[in-house]
């Protein structure tokens, strides 16, 4: 069943005062329970399209639909992390990763139990009453992960969430990710620029173009998990991504 | 270090006030122009006796509260509606630069013909005084709130009210503190000026009426109050505050 159907997504942005089309007819879909990954050449809208997705912009031309209702605005039912995190620094992890609880209403005993239990899973518990800046990258992006986890959203949308972290903490989080997807059977858009992250976390990869972007391929990642970095049986679909990428990348940089 | 940094400040405090009576024994000025140390502290004391000081301390610090409140909470709302509201930037926002410059004394007049002369009129002087510079200090504390913050909370169903207090707010409140620092100083100085000029009680008053009676030792002594209590509120309050702010924002 169709969970998120992107239909002909446009979106310009101003650059230098002039309209840049970014996005020129973005349509695919994605399935209850996929785990999604997006990539395609630097500046090319995927972020962008991320965005959109979670209502935070509008489209100029076509529409999203959930569940078959179009996306008009923000809200809940799809909660993205942000790349930095985005965690608020004058809150402590705990509060963190109830805040969104707390704006829904939901009653402190009960929110209590719902954010023991997703720190729990994502290895917090012991930091629950320390500052966010207290806290490595990797860990910060595990409260990330557990505050939108909390919201137990429709649909959860990833911004390059493990793009500045180093390699072992990234490694380990990959591996993490795929767990925490089992469990929750949660439906996932990740972007990413990481062809090797793709394969690794996504069921399916969707190839942007060059700008005005629109889907290139969708690739079929089938292959039994946990994936690790080093699955040589990733190797043909990273090199199938990779050649399709490279013309893309080179018109990315000849047009910029 | 620490222990060090207080020795320095004794010091050069007793160094001050050794000059000074070294300065009023040589009798270069009379002794009503140019007091000693002994004269203005005698001054305190006898205030401090007779209940006259901390009844002027007292009236000031009051004023000083009531109009710095309002002012703080109209300055965030203010600075907020400005930093939110596009239309409210190009209206509102345009003079508040302009009203940040008048010093605050020169809204006494208007006190004066508006409130008479209340502590309305002095709260009225403290207000215009500390309004603008917590409205500017929030204005651009929100304008450099990170946009992944707001988006975030509006994306876990933040809006209206709750994204004020529990983001807007929250999240420009280094800047606030900012605001606020400069907010009471300004605001400190409204109470004093308008006490000088149109009030019964208070600090200023006292500074007045010293000067009328030719008594330079109440004129100096009330000084050093107004000082005394600026540095103790910098220190004791905002200093505080920003420490505990910054600390907790990690932004140090």
């Amino acid at each position: 069943m169709a969970k998120l159907e992107a239909q002909n997504i446009v979106k310009y942005f101003e650059h230098d005062g002039k309209p840049l089309k970014a996005l020129g007819g973005v349509s695919f879909t994605v399935e209850d329970g996929d785990f999604v990954c997006l990539v395609g050449p630097s500046g090319c809208g995927k972020s962008t399209f991320l965005r959109i997705a979670a209502g935070l912009q509008k489209p100029d031309e076509g529409q999203i639909l959930l569940d078959n209702r179009p996306i008009t605005k923000t809200g809940p039912d799809r909660i993205m992390v942000f790349q930095e995190g985005a965690l608020f620094p004058w809150l402590k992890v705990r509060d963190n990763v109830e805040f969104g609880l707390k704006i829904a209403g939901i009653p402190e005993s009960e929110r209590r139990e719902i954010s023991d239990r997703y720190l729990d899973m994502m290895q917090l518990s012991k930091f629950a009453n320390s500052y966010t800046y207290q806290l490595s990258t990797g860990m910060r992006q595990r409260v990330a992960i557990a505050r939108a986890l909390v919201m137990d959203p429709e649909i959860l949308l990833m911004d390059e969430p493990f793009a500045a972290l180093d390699a072992q903490t990234r490694d380990l989080l990959l591996v993490e990710m795929q767990m925490i997807w089992q469990k929750t059977k949660k439906t996932i858009i990740f972007v990413t620029h990481s062809i090797a992250e793709s394969t690794i976390l996504g069921n399916k990869v969707v190839v942007f173009t060059h700008r005005p972007s629109t889907i290139k391929k969708i690739i079929p990642i089938d292959h039994k998990r946990p994936r690790l970095v080093d699955d040589e049986a990733l190797i043909p679909y990273q090199k199938e991504i990779s050649a399709l990428l490279r013309p893309e990348v080179k018109a990315t940089e000849e047009t910029s | 270090m620490k222990i060090n940094s207080i020795g320095k400040k004794i010091a050069f405090y007793v160094g001050i006030v050794a000059v000074w009576q070294i300065l009023s024994s040589a009798n270069i000025w009379p002794n009503s122009v140019f007091p000693s140390p002994y004269d203005v502290g005698q001054d305190l004391w006898f205030g401090a006796i007779d209940g006259t000081l901390w009844i002027g301390i007292g009236t000031s610090l009051w004023r000083l509260a009531a109009g710095f409140t309002i002012a703080a909470i109209g300055g965030i709302a203010l600075g907020i509606l400005m930093a939110r509201v596009k239309t409210v930037n190009e209206t509102i926002g345009s003079i508040v630069l302009g009203l940040q410059s008048i010093p605050s004394v020169a809204w006494a007049p208007l006190a004066i013909v508006w409130f008479g002369l209340t502590d309305a009129g002095i709260i009225f002087v403290t207000v215009a005084g500390a309004l603008f510079a917590v409205t500017i200090n929030t204005y651009t504390g929100v304008k450099s709130i990170n946009p992944d913050f707001i988006a975030a909370a509006q994306n876990m169903g933040a809006k209206g009210e709750q994204l004020v207090t529990k983001v807007l707010i929250p999240a420009a409140f280094p800047y606030l503190i900012t605001g606020f620092k400069q907010g009471w100083a300004f605001g400190w100085r409204g109470v004093i000026g308008a006490e000088l000029l149109f009030s019964f009680l208070g600090l200023g008053f006292l500074l007045n009426v010293g000067r009328q009676l030719s008594d330079v030792s109440q004129v100096i002594s009330m000084m050093l109050v107004i000082m005394i209590i600026g540095i103790v509120i910098d220190g004791l309050i905002f200093k505080r505050l920003e420490d505990k702010v910054m600390a907790r924002w990690g932004l140090r």
